[in-house]
């Protein structure tokens, strides 16, 4: 992810990857629930805009191509647990004698320093560790994740944004640094509302209660699930008449801490309210009539679909060698004179060990065959 | 000192409650000047609304909008210049700092800056060379929501997490706070960065248009994949794993403590096993694939949940750490505030407020990344409301006592709320009561070495933190 920011916005990213491919051409979903290594929807998602080339780090012919890679490098960006690539001679600290201009930007569950630093982490390890699941779910129940891989895509914003900023003090003064980024730290860094309640009044957030707390959560309608919310651009008042409920204008519903305390009585006539009308309707009516903070459910298929996505051109077209023609989720935002672009489909394994190899190092093409029987590349 | 990353940048914060405010104040700890804006009678909400956590102590004391926690947090190391922009005297303010400033951030829905004539052609009239950020729900331009009012929580289930997040077989379900705003604060720094990596090369400036809903949109992209390719919907898995089993979160010994486990392979299975002293599970032919694991995966939390009930949060993680196998506590904020490993990196960082603040230390989490070579830090608390009026309007902008003062007497300029919210906040035990807070700690300052008269040794603080 972090990698893929840089490519969408003009990096030339060469995926260096061990000669079985990496990892996450294993995750799933496949392209027709084909496992194969090509076929990864995961990587294809996240490694659009890169080269790929095989290359077996551990061995020491391996490691020697590496470094003659990085020579020609601005950034590296690596996920190894601490303490492997030293090992192998090719940390930051390592790396950094011969090119000082170097930034080697690291991403790993716990970063490089501390107690927890060698410990394994996983995608649920993260949330719980980091306070997010304490305060997820209900409290008749045990705490909750959040659906799929946020705390991946949240680390790879963070890598992308530290680089950068360290390449825009490199721009000063030539220096390049080594950027540690913790996978833990950065879910914990969206809990702003939640830390300081702590150190501000020793208060320790709960999950919130199994009923009376509909509003501002999911609730159902006739077709699907919406979430309504006090403030934006609405009064109490007008929530009140969205719903067209005149008893939502009463005394005990009338600031949040009243419809806290009222709660229960709140969600029967939310749901009473809610029943008959349908999510598009009343997506539409709270938005453009009453100015409220409304959403709705949306399912993948919705998205798939969605004119709103379509207007932002969130959808690239790739045209992939082995999955065909597939349209990816691509634009993260608009930026002008320097928009994100695509240039390239993810990478097949090794698919440009010939011309990184070959044109860029300069190997000549039997000493590219000597490397491949050697099983270096 | 060594140099950071926004030296010498000036940066102009329009932005309220979450994204943009706290890519500001991030922006401030990398050395940035950052000048918050605000209007007399639009506070940012975290100062004055249930968007802005707690006053120090429970106590809202003369100046509630200064004591806020999450404004507080968010906005340190800001300077604050309070105007009023809905005048068109107070946007000539505006207008003139754009003039001397590098960055210009604001999350205002887009009709707002179009009527305010302060749009992205407008700004680079003033100063062609700035980078402007507008963070919006939807994104400008012309799709069917781009002015559909926005924010977090609604978002979530609109950009399709909520979809897939939930309890096995239940309802959809939001979690944590305010996922995407952060998605959106880090969004913006990252073109800001990029831009102004495009401003050294070449002079130009840049706008960056960031819309909350592609981002959330964007993490469930394997989600749209699966359905694009495969016309799968998600599922709701609770806190299963969609490929590797087992994984769960588990009761512990006390209340409400919770673990989570997480095997990824045969060989961790068989160390779980080995830890919970039932070697005959590691041999059990009903779990000896991963697919086994899943059919069966009932019967394996059955037997997990007996054996965490009977240990510590942290017991649970240091014995499955000790084989390798992913697990850890879920973490409340007690744990967070306190925990040895955000000390020992410096993650969690106590920030003295002045004196007439009346609030003394409090600690605030600092950044998830470090660099080698530039010390990154809270360079501040987060500023009182107008405090730096005059720094920005004489200082910077070099406008006459004089002016100054008809701006003050005309309500442009101002140092206290033109409407005061005056809250009356429920005590800690009645917040407990509700259902709002899970417990208090009364002694939390002592807890965290943040009382008044404590001498700041940072590794007696640690080495008292944990027994």
């Amino acid at each position: 992810m972090c990698a893929k920011l840089l490519g969408d916005f003009g990096a030339d990213v060469i995926k260096v990857e061990p000669r079985g491919g990496e990892c996450g051409r294993r995750m799933p979903p496949f392209f027709h629930d084909d496992p194969d290594p090509e076929t990864s929807l995961f990587f294809l998602l996240l490694n659009l805009n890169k080269r790929g080339i095989t290359l077996d780090v551990e061995t020491p012919q391996g490691a020697a191509i590496f470094k003659e890679l990085v020579r020609l490098a601005d950034v590296v960006v690596e996920t190894f647990p601490p303490g492997y690539l030293a090992r192998l001679g090719l940390d930051h600290a390592s790396l950094e004698r011969e090119h000082p201009a170097l930034v080697m930007t690291s991403i790993t569950p716990f970063g490089q320093s501390g107690p927890y630093s060698h410990y394994e982490g996983e995608e649920i390890v993260a949330y719980a560790m980091s306070g997010m699941m304490a305060i997820s779910g209900t409290t008749d129940r045990e705490p909750l994740k959040h659906g799929g891989f946020q705390a991946q895509y949240e680390a790879g914003f963070n890598g992308a944004l530290a680089t950068l900023f360290t390449l825009v003090l490199r721009d000063a003064t030539g220096i390049g640094q080594h950027v540690d980024v913790s996978i833990q730290e950065v879910v914990s860094s969206t809990l702003v509302a939640n830390q300081p309640f702590y150190s501000w009044a020793g208060g320790v957030q709960a999950r919130r209660r199994p009923g009376g707390t509909m509003f501002g959560n999911v609730m159902p309608c006739k077709d699907g699930y919406v979430v309504s919310q006090g403030g934006g651009g609405a009064s109490w008042d007008s929530v009140a008449d969205f719903y067209g409920r005149a008893e939502l204008k009463d005394q005990r519903f009338a600031d949040t801490d009243q419809r806290i305390v009222n709660g229960h009585a709140l969600d029967e006539i939310l749901l009473e309210a809610s029943r008959d009308r349908t999510m598009a309707e009343m997506f539409k009516s709270a938005s453009e009539q009453y100015r409220m903070l409304f959403g709705i459910v949306q399912t993948p298929a919705d998205l798939a679909q969605c004119p709103q996505l379509e207007a932002r051109a969130f959808y690239q077209e790739v045209e992939h060698p082995v999955i065909g023609t597939i349209k990816v989720p691509f634009r993260l935002w608009n930026m002008t004179p320097t928009p994100p672009a695509y240039r390239r489909p993810a990478p097949l394994l090794g698919q440009h060990n010939a011309e990184v190899y070959g044109k860029l190092l300069g190997y000549a093409d039997d000493a590219i065959t000597r490397l491949r029987d050697l099983g270096v590349i | 000192m060594a140099r950071l990353p926004l030296e010498g940048i000036r940066v102009i914060d329009c932005g309220y409650v979450f994204a943009v405010p706290y890519a500001g104040g991030l922006m401030a700890d990398m050395g940035a000047e950052v000048i918050k804006v605000e209007g007399p009678g639009r506070l940012d909400i975290t100062r004055d609304s249930p968007f802005s956590g707690v006053h120090a102590d429970n106590d809202p004391g003369a100046d509630p909008w200064n004591r806020t926690s999450n404004f507080n947090l968010i906005n340190r190391g800001k300077k604050s210049l309070v105007l009023d922009l809905s005048r068109p005297e107070g946007r000539d303010v505006l207008r003139d700092l754009i003039r001397v400033s590098d960055v210009f951030m604001e999350n205002f829905t887009p009709r707002v800056m179009r009527s305010w004539g302060l749009e992205y052609a407008d700004v680079k009239q003033l100063k062609p060379d700035i980078i402007m950020v507008s963070n919006t729900g939807y994104g400008h331009g012309a799709g069917p929501y781009s002015q559909y009012p926005a924010q977090a929580t609604t978002q979530e289930a609109t950009h399709g997490l909520a979809h897939v997040t939930g309890y096995r077989s239940d309802i959809p379900s939001k979690a944590g706070q305010s996922y995407v705003d952060f998605l959106a604060c880090w969004a913006c720094l990252t073109g800001v960065a990029l831009a102004l990596r495009h401003r050294h090369r070449t002079g130009q400036g840049a706008w960056i248009d960031v819309g909350m809903y592609q981002l959330g949109c964007y993490t469930v992209g394997e989600y749209i994949l699966d359905w694009l390719a495969n016309r799968r919907l998600g599922d709701r898995l609770g806190n299963r794993h969609p490929w590797h089993a087992p994984q769960g979160c588990y009761p512990c010994a006390g209340d409400d403590q919770w673990c989570v486990v997480s095997v990824r392979t045969d060989e961790e299975w068989a160390a779980l096993c080995r830890v919970m002293d039932r070697p005959d599970l590691a041999q059990d032919v009903r779990f000896a694939t991963t697919q086994d694991r899943r059919a069966h995966h009932d019967e394996i939390d059955a037997t997990i949940g007996r054996w965490t009930r009977s240990l510590t949060k942290f017991e649970v993680m240091e014995r499955l750490q000790a084989v390798s196998v992913p697990a850890g506590p879920v973490f409340d904020a007690r744990d967070v505030n306190l925990n040895p490993h955000y000390w020992a990196r410096g993650f969690l960082e106590t920030v003295e407020f002045p004196e007439d603040r009346r609030m003394g230390k409090r600690v605030i989490m600092g950044r998830p990344w470090r660099l080698s070579k530039a010390p990154l830090a809270v360079r501040g608390p987060g500023p009182s409301l107008g405090q730096h009026n005059a720094d920005v309007i004489h200082g910077i902008l070099g406008y006459s006592a004089r002016r100054c003062a008809e701006l003050e007497e005309a309500g442009i300029l101002a140092a206290r709320p033109s409407r005061p919210r005056i809250p009356s906040p429920m005590s800690m035990d009645e917040r407990v009561r509700q259902g709002r807070l899970a417990y208090h700690d009364p002694d939390f300052k002592k807890r965290l070495g943040i009382e008044d008269e404590l001498a700041h040794s940072s590794v007696s603080v640690i080495a008292s933190r944990h027994e």
